[in-house]
């Protein structure tokens, strides 16, 4: 396997990027840390003859005060002691990510927009070729539930349901100046495997900020993967939450690995808000979020294995945070 | 011959000896295939099938012959020679004739000047092709199928071999068994996963010559395949080994790409590389066969083992590679460690339209054992005797023969099982250790080298060493051994300067060279050490000599009473006289110039006159006992090895750095198989070819191993030493499964077991209302 040539462009500005980005639209790809993006070329992937670089644009990197530059590598987080005192979900999922390695490449944007995977996409073209292609490359089918119209492959990242977790926007630049978003609604709920982000053509991911109510919440992200360290999700719950006494202050819960992009509940951790959370009303919450997720089976784990550790893992990841809280 | 203690001046040998070549391994210098450089190299590269069974109607290769930088493209017809690495079963071709039998099945090759250009050029291949059924399961193939994958299979089926053994009155034996258990294992396929990928370079000469560079473990198989497939004489062929990055079996087979590279090479008359990548080193596999096992054994009242009735079915994908042997090794490795005396066996080994399987690191020896150490937990729990105790009541002695005839000399089992449970804690641990805790004992039983050579033509010695050593000091050895990671240059180093008495800089190992290395077969059926190991031996003995002869003249004193000391020869009745090695050296060389010396092993004729009777006999063998201790998420099923304690009987550790490692490299493959690996297909198509979705064990996954090397020396290795590097693989497996039952109550027959099976495993007990420790 071998990466063919493309033309590699190096903007210091975001303003440069922005500009650059519209010119080219529909025909690039950004480069963030590559860890994801090179295999997947290796494999013919979804090919761009134009690969834009974004190391080089200084406003994207550094973090702290609640701002995580969309260019900060995970490894600079992963030896920050003060994610781990101020964030300890988002130091749980920096921790979870591939290996130490990739983490020195891989980046906070690159890890929110890592590609949806699935075992049907992330294979050679000879592989794919001789099965037939996909819906999300190169053929008109999905092989996971065969139909022609909806993509399901996975949302593989472990930071954004992190994030979601601490209630975290993004900063995105464009033609139009800079906005800011909900982390959530960067993702496309309606969407699917393929269609999966709303960023429109030339918008670029700046930075993530976490609020600073968000600051001190106790928290666990919890991974289930097949190996403790290499492996992509095959499920990932973040919990993030204030307990007084018993009494729940805040909670909020956001899974990813599952479905094609990252979920949210907060519809089922508000109303838990302000009472104690009993074992009863944990097992109901848990099993809520299962019966609300449907994983497919296009990852290594059986989906009926992985549907069934959704409630053993928002359980527990639950009660990790809440018995962190009490320490 | 008779039991040989090691020399008194014992220096190296049974101590802890870093391997030669590693400060050129670890700073990047040592000199693998891929970094050979040719002047004008081509990048070959091969075209796979992307079907799972078809017959090839027609191929036009014609635009890709017609690419600028395209200089050759092969197709199956030149060279249809059938080969294989057993001489019986030749059924392989370097590139498919006339139809493909697997996805990923080579149907054409090219050679361009670069790799872009290559796999341009096969993109231009069109292939007009039939499609056949495809056999993805071998129970599909032990009837007559419509077409079978090979023309040779058993009655117009997919039956590659099958193997009936009897020995003794099974019927009868189970009719008058006091107790009886059964266990009938699933196995998923696993594969080597070496470090370094399959890769070869041949260059063809104007002298009439081809060189071929080649990642392989059985240089001297690979020259025999290349002669006969490519129609040169073999002394016209060269073949060198440059280092190898692991092999554990998948690159004892002569490969197809390798004989394609060659062919490419006398193609265009230049150099060519063929380097695959991680996927195609997937589809050549060679891995361990996926199978299904039934095995059923029986006790009398007393607890001695009476009989075993063992069934094999084996997925032997699309060639037939070492099935022959796997076959037969799938029933006969179950006659050690204990006593057996009445035994029969079925095994079948059936061609799929699945990459081929093959010798893979303790072949033969994994799938069986799992499920045999699994039946005896059982009896021993129903018959309500400790496990341990159940072993040791059956062990075989030393110096016995088994029903089929294997000649056991050295047997330290009883010690393994003595050592490791008294290190492990077992009496207060197992069946007494909290809900989801648990501790298991698994053994294991294995050849120290295949007693027949794969080759009978011409009769000669299974390895051979030379020795040269000039007025410089320095040792040269050459011998086709070969060191694939696993330390045998270092052993044969090591063997030369203990025996020679200097110090193991002098000696330098020579790069494996078909000009210049003697045969050795090779590195596969743990062979190695014993075998090159006794020949090395028995060629510095034979160096010395001269040496003892030269420091007696220079001592007046007569050879015989001359001592071999550390860089020094020395007389016995006066130590203080003595000469330097160099001065004996340059006093022996006066008359001849440089010495040279030769040494051989051929190992003692043995085994019974029965069909297949050879299958398994060995000079020596290893023993195994080992206990797991884990725990189990019950909720996930996820579990965590915690910790291994590995006796091991290997004779004497001639480096115990080496067993060391060994025995840890194997606890971790063992583990890959037990706890994840499997070649996942889904029909035909295997849907990971790739080190991210194979799930080898991560560190963070090992356990704590604690190794007991209780082995006594055997009569016959050199200085006492048996194999170490097959194994220590076998034991870890039954020793887990057995430690999940003690945990949580459950046998589970299927691997890998993964967490979704430990689940359905609780699922299905709590169902059947079985309680364990109380839940």
């Amino acid at each position: 396997m071998h990466l063919d040539p493309f033309a590699l462009h190096r903007p210091t500005s975001v303003d440069e990027t922005v500009r650059l980005a519209g010119s080219l639209a529909g025909r690039f790809d950004y480069l963030a840390g590559g860890t994801d993006l090179l295999p997947n070329y290796k494999m013919h992937l979804n090919l761009r003859p134009n690969l834009i670089a974004l190391e080089d644009v200084g406003e994207l990197r550094g973090h702290g005060a609640g701002r995580f530059g969309a260019m900060e590598r995970l490894a600079e987080l992963d030896d920050d002691p003060a994610i781990r005192a101020e964030y300890p979900v988002l130091a749980d999922a920096v921790g979870e990510v591939a290996t130490p390695l990739v983490r020195a490449s891989g980046t906070v944007g690159g890890n929110l927009l890592v590609e949806t995977r699935c075992f049907f996409f992330n294979q050679s073209y000879f592989w794919r070729e001789s099965l037939g292609f996909c819906l999300k490359a190169d053929g008109d089918r999905c092989h996971v539930v065969p139909q022609k119209e909806k993509c399901y492959a996975t949302f593989s990242g472990d930071l954004a349901p992190a994030l979601m977790a601490l209630d975290a926007e993004v900063e995105v630049a464009g033609p139009a100046g800079r906005s800011r978003r909900p982390l959530e609604a960067l993702y496309d709920a309606a969407g699917d495997g393929i269609r999966r982000v709303h960023l429109a053509p030339g918008e670029l991911l700046v930075a993530v900020h976490v609020p600073a109510a968000s600051r001190g919440l106790h928290g666990r992200y919890k991974k289930l993967r097949v190996r403790p360290s290499y492996d992509f999700p095959e499920l990932g719950v973040a919990v993030a939450g204030r307990w007084d006494g018993d009494r729940v202050a805040s909670l909020r819960l956001a899974v990813g690995g599952v479905e094609p992009h990252p979920r949210r509940f907060d519809a089922l951790t508000e109303p838990l808000v302000g009472s104690a959370l009993s074992d009863d009303r944990l097992r109901a919450l848990a099993d809520e979020v299962m019966r609300q997720l449907r994983p497919v089976h296009n990852t290594f784990l059986l989906p009926d294995y992985r549907k069934r550790m959704i409630g053993v893992y928002v359980r527990r990841a639950v009660d990790e945070a809440r018995r962190g809280s009490a320490s | 011959m008779n039991a040989t203690a090691p020399p008194p001046s014992a220096r190296l040998l049974g101590g802890r000896i870093p391997y030669v070549e590693g400060p050129l391994k670890v700073t990047g210098r040592a000199e693998y295939t891929d970094d050979i450089q040719r002047p004008g190299m081509l990048v070959g590269r091969v075209l796979r099938a992307p079907w799972p069974h078809a017959r090839l109607v027609a191929l036009d290769v014609s635009r890709a012959r017609a690419l600028p930088g395209v200089y050759a493209v092969l197709t199956g017809e030149k060279y249809p020679t059938p080969f294989g690495v057993l001489p019986i079963t030749h059924d392989e071709t370097a590139i498919a004739v006339g139809k493909s039998r697997y996805i990923g099945d080579i149907i054409a090759a090219v050679a361009a000047q670069d790799e872009r250009t290559a796999e341009a050029a096969l993109a231009l291949i069109r292939a007009e092709v039939e499609p056949l059924p495809e056999y993805s399961d071998p129970r599909m193939g032990v009837q007559p199928v419509a077409e079978p994958i090979h023309a040779r299979g058993l009655n117009g089926s997919n039956i590659q071999k099958e193997v009936l053994q009897h020995f003794g009155d099974v019927d009868a034996a189970f009719a008058g068994a006091a107790h009886t258990a059964r266990v009938r294992g699933t196995f998923a396929g696993v594969t080597h996963a070496f470090t370094e990928p399959l890769v070869t370079i041949a260059e063809s000469t104007p002298d009439g010559r081809l060189t071929v560079w080649s990642a392989t473990q059985v240089p001297h198989y690979l020259h025999r395949a290349l002669a006969e497939v490519l129609g040169i004489p073999m002394h016209r062929i060269r073949v060198v080994k440059p280092e190898v990055g692991g092999g554990f079996g998948g690159k004892s087979d002569p490969l197809p790409h390798e004989i394609v590279c060659a062919a490419l090479a006398i193609e265009t008359g230049r150099p060519v590389k063929v380097l695959f990548d991680r996927e195609d080193v997937f589809y050549t596999n060679h891995g361990r066969h996926p199978t299904q096992n039934d095995v059923k054994i029986a006790l009398d009242r007393d607890g001695n083992i009476v009989a075993y009735d063992i069934e094999a079915l084996i997925d032997g994908g699309a060639w037939s590679s070492f099935g022959t042997v796997t076959t037969y090794y799938n029933g006969v490795l179950s006659m050690g460690p204990y006593r057996v005396p009445n035994f029969r066996y079925k095994g079948r080994r059936v061609y799929t339209t699945k990459p081929p399987s093959g010798a893979m690191r303790a072949h033969g020896g994994t799938n069986l054992r799992y499920s045999i150490e699994l039946a005896l937990d059982i009896l021993a729990e129903e018959t309500g005797v400790d496990p341990f105790d159940l072993r040791l009541r059956n062990a075989l002695p030393p110096n016995s023969v088994t029903v089929n005839q294997f000649r056991i000399t050295s047997t330290s089992f009883r010690e393994c099982l003595e050592a490791v449970r008294a290190k492990s804690g077992w009496a207060e641990k197992f069946r007494r250790l909290p809900y989801g805790r648990g501790i298991g004992l698994g053994c294991g039983f294995y050849i120290s080298g295949s007693n027949s050579p794969i080759h009978f033509t011409p009769k000669m010695p299974q390895s051979t060493v030379h020795l040269k050593v000039d007025m410089d000091g320095g040792i040269a050895v050459h011998s086709m051994q070969a060191d694939i990671g696993q330390g045998s240059n270092t052993l044969l180093a090591a063997i030369v300067a203990e025996v020679v008495g200097v110090d193991l800089e002098r000696v330098h190992v020579q790069r494996v060279d078909s000009d210049v290395s003697p045969i050795d077969l090779g590195s596969y059926s743990s062979r190695v050490t014993f075998m090159m190991g006794n020949a090395a031996k028995a060629a510095a003995e034979s160096l010395l000599v001269p040496l003892l002869e030269a420091a007696a003249q220079l001592l007046g004193t007569t050879p015989d009473r001359v001592a071999v000391g550390h860089e020094r020869y020395y007389r016995r009745d006066a130590p203080e006289q003595g000469v330097t090695f160099l001065e004996a050296l340059h006093g022996a060389m006066e008359t001849r110039g440089a010495l040279t010396a030769s040494g051989n092993y051929r190992s003692p004729s043995m085994g019974g006159s029965f069909k297949g009777a050879r299958a398994g006999t060995a000079p020596a063998y290893s023993f195994a006992a080992y206990v797991a201790e884990l725990a189990v998420d019950v909720e996930t099923g996820e579990y965590k090895v915690e910790k291994i304690w590995a006796a091991f009987d290997c004779g004497r550790a001639l480096n115990r750095l080496a067993v060391e490692g060994q025995i840890q490299g194997s606890i971790h493959m063992g583990l890959g198989q037990v706890m994840g690996e499997s070649m996942n297909y889904r029909g035909a198509r295997l849907f990971n070819p790739s080190l991210l979705e194979y799930k080898i064990p991560m560190p963070q996954q090992m356990p704590d191993v604690e190794i007991l090397l209780v082995g006594k020396d055997d009569p016959e290795g050199p200085f006492g030493a048996k194999e170490a590097g097959e194994g220590p693989l076998i034991a870890t497996l039954p020793a887990v499964g057995n430690a999940l039952y003690d945990a949580i109550g459950v046998r589970f027959t299927e691997l890998p077991i993964t967490p979704d099976r430990v689940l359905r495993g609780l699922d299905l007990r709590a169902k059947e209302g079985r309680p364990w420790k109380g839940h």
